[in-house]
């Protein structure tokens, strides 16, 4: 997803449903704030520009020289 | 207490006082612990007191100090973070779920401190799953701010925090996922190191998030900090991501001064929202790094504003981690604590990856900027402690931090004090440095500390 919209409210009750958690219905404006935030710098980032970027799976604070790409 | 001051006496001093044999362990637990019955009826820093441990604990160090076969942090009392599994005394992390939990083990870093000859006061509350900020009616009170009660403390070590603050402990244990070593550092006008991630072993604390969470040492100076990195950093074969780089001698250079080194201060995005008092503070600690011998220069990360890709990890990793309690008891959970857990729930896998690179990027780029510096000084906290009136309240967000980039990046952060509010409430200055260079930070934080008094002052508790 890199289309740079914000989650909806619709969006977050779509994903609500499909996990099958009972988050009431008050508590949506909390939760539709932490997704918008947590999802805007990933649908901001066009995957496709850096197909060679490597996810920090196993994760080391020794960073290697280049994870775009530098292997 | 004899002399009210030695309740604020740091780990060099008191055990000067006890190889001298001016002042015994044994008393000196035994008066912090009733400093802790007189003030922490309004503080709540404590969940657990261990009397009867402290003063064992005590009592065996005083008889290893007379044989000449202690070290540095015998019989210096410590408390830790209800997070952390402590053998045969209860551990809730804050939470309903585990209130009636007793270890059999303890973790591995409150072993290490233990074996340093430490004295356990007890243990001190967390936020819930040092997460959920305690609601009026949570089972565990919130701690209190002692500068100002009606302020939170900061979190999830708050308890940590607080009670450095006023005096009831010498030493303790945080944890950090976010910000909850230094955040209470912050707000509360004590000390706090993020070491880097890997450094101190994490087995036996219970988990937020696995990628995220370190283990680290507070306290009421850089110094003391440094006394229990010592103690606690090392190998453990019980932490799947502990790292077996060799532990340096963190204190034989701490007063080496940081002249010549470079510091460099990324502005974008950490110095966006900043209260005017903690712009101007942050400003003044630099020019006194300036003063120092330090050259100060501007830097930019990049990909910074990558940053907030934290929640996606975090939240995900603690919904894995509490997915079968919320599906099956979500009313042990406290309120909003649940929801925020279960927001975790909602990212999709490719979401949770795509974070993952976003945080591979970040880690590469700052680690390429500290190429070029020796350190990062950032402001620690955008403001000082807000009051419980606004915290309390179910759609009080997160907010801009400026902590979580060096969780994401795993390096070393120290947050310590650099002035007050016009409110009397603490500021913090945050250093951080290279992968498993805590030497380096806690240099640049002592000869900062050498240079003010910010961390000499005392709440009116």
């Amino acid at each position: 997803m890199s289309d740079g919209t914000d989650v909806t409210l619709d969006e977050v009750r779509a994903r609500i449903r499909a996990a099958g958690l009972p988050i009431p219905e008050e508590r949506l404006g909390l939760v539709h704030g932490y997704l918008r935030d947590a999802l805007r710098p990933l649908r901001a980032f066009d995957a496709r520009a850096a197909r060679d970027l490597e996810p920090a799976v196993t994760f080391d604070a020794a960073a290697p020289e280049d994870p775009d790409g530098g292997r | 207490m004899a002399d009210d001051a030695l309740c604020y006496a740091g780990i060099a001093e008191l055990g000067g006082l006890f190889r001298r044999r001016a002042l015994s362990p044994v008393e000196y637990v035994q008066d912090l612990l009733g400093r802790i019955e007189r003030l922490d009826k309004t503080l709540h820093a404590f969940v657990t007191l261990t009397p009867e441990r402290a003063i064992a604990d005590a009592r065996a160090a005083e008889a290893a100090l007379r044989r000449g076969e202690a070290g540095a942090l015998a019989g210096i009392p410590v408390a830790y973070k209800d997070l952390y599994a402590t053998r045969g005394v209860a551990t809730t992390a804050g939470s309903a779920l585990l209130a009636d939990w007793v270890p059999a083990e303890d973790s591995t870093c409150v072993r290490r401190l233990q074996q340093a000859g430490m004295a356990m006061l007890g243990k001190l509350i967390t936020h819930e799953f040092a997460f959920g900020i305690q609601f009026p009616g949570h089972r565990f009170p919130a701690a209190r701010n002692p500068w100002n009660p009606e302020h939170v403390p900061g979190g999830s070590s708050s308890g940590s925090g607080a009670a450095l603050a006023a005096g009831l402990t010498v030493a303790a244990l945080g944890s950090d996922t976010g910000g909850s070593i230094r955040g209470p550092a912050a707000f509360c006008g004590i000390v706090g190191l993020k070491p880097t991630y890997g450094r101190v072993s994490r087995a036996g604390v219970v988990t937020l998030s696995w990628t995220l969470d370190h283990a680290g040492p507070m306290a009421r100076t850089v110094e003391d900090c440094a006394h229990l990195l010592q103690a606690l950093a090392g190998h453990d074969p019980a932490d799947p991501a502990s790292s077996p780089e060799p532990v340096v001698d963190y204190l034989a250079g701490l007063r080496d001064g940081v002249r010549g080194l470079r510091v460099g201060v990324p502005r974008a995005y950490f110095h966006e929202g900043l209260a005017p008092e903690v712009a101007a503070a942050f400003e003044t600690a630099l020019d006194v790094l300036r003063r120092l011998g330090a050259a100060v220069e501007e830097v930019e990360i990049p990909s910074i504003r990558v940053a907030p890709a934290f929640m996606v990890i975090m939240l995900a990793e603690a919904f894995a981690y509490h997915e079968r309690d919320l599906r099956e008891r979500p009313e042990l959970y406290g309120e909003v604590a649940r929801e925020k857990f279960m927001t975790g729930g909602l990212f999709t896998g490719p979401e949770y990856v795509q974070a993952q690179r976003l945080r591979a990027r970040l880690v590469a780029e700052t680690a390429r900027v500290l190429q070029r510096v020796d350190l990062l000084a950032t402001p620690t906290a955008v403001g000082p402690a807000p009051p419980f009136s606004v915290v309390w309240n179910p759609d009080y967000p997160f907010g801009r931090s400026n902590m979580p980039p060096f969780n994401l990046t795993g390096l070393p952060a120290l947050a310590l004090p650099c002035g007050f509010s016009p409110a009397g409430l603490p500021l913090s200055l945050q250093l951080a440095g290279r992968p498993f260079d805590e030497a380096t930070v806690l240099r640049a934080g002592q000869a900062f500390q050498e240079a003010t008094d910010w961390h000499r002052r005392r709440p009116p508790v």
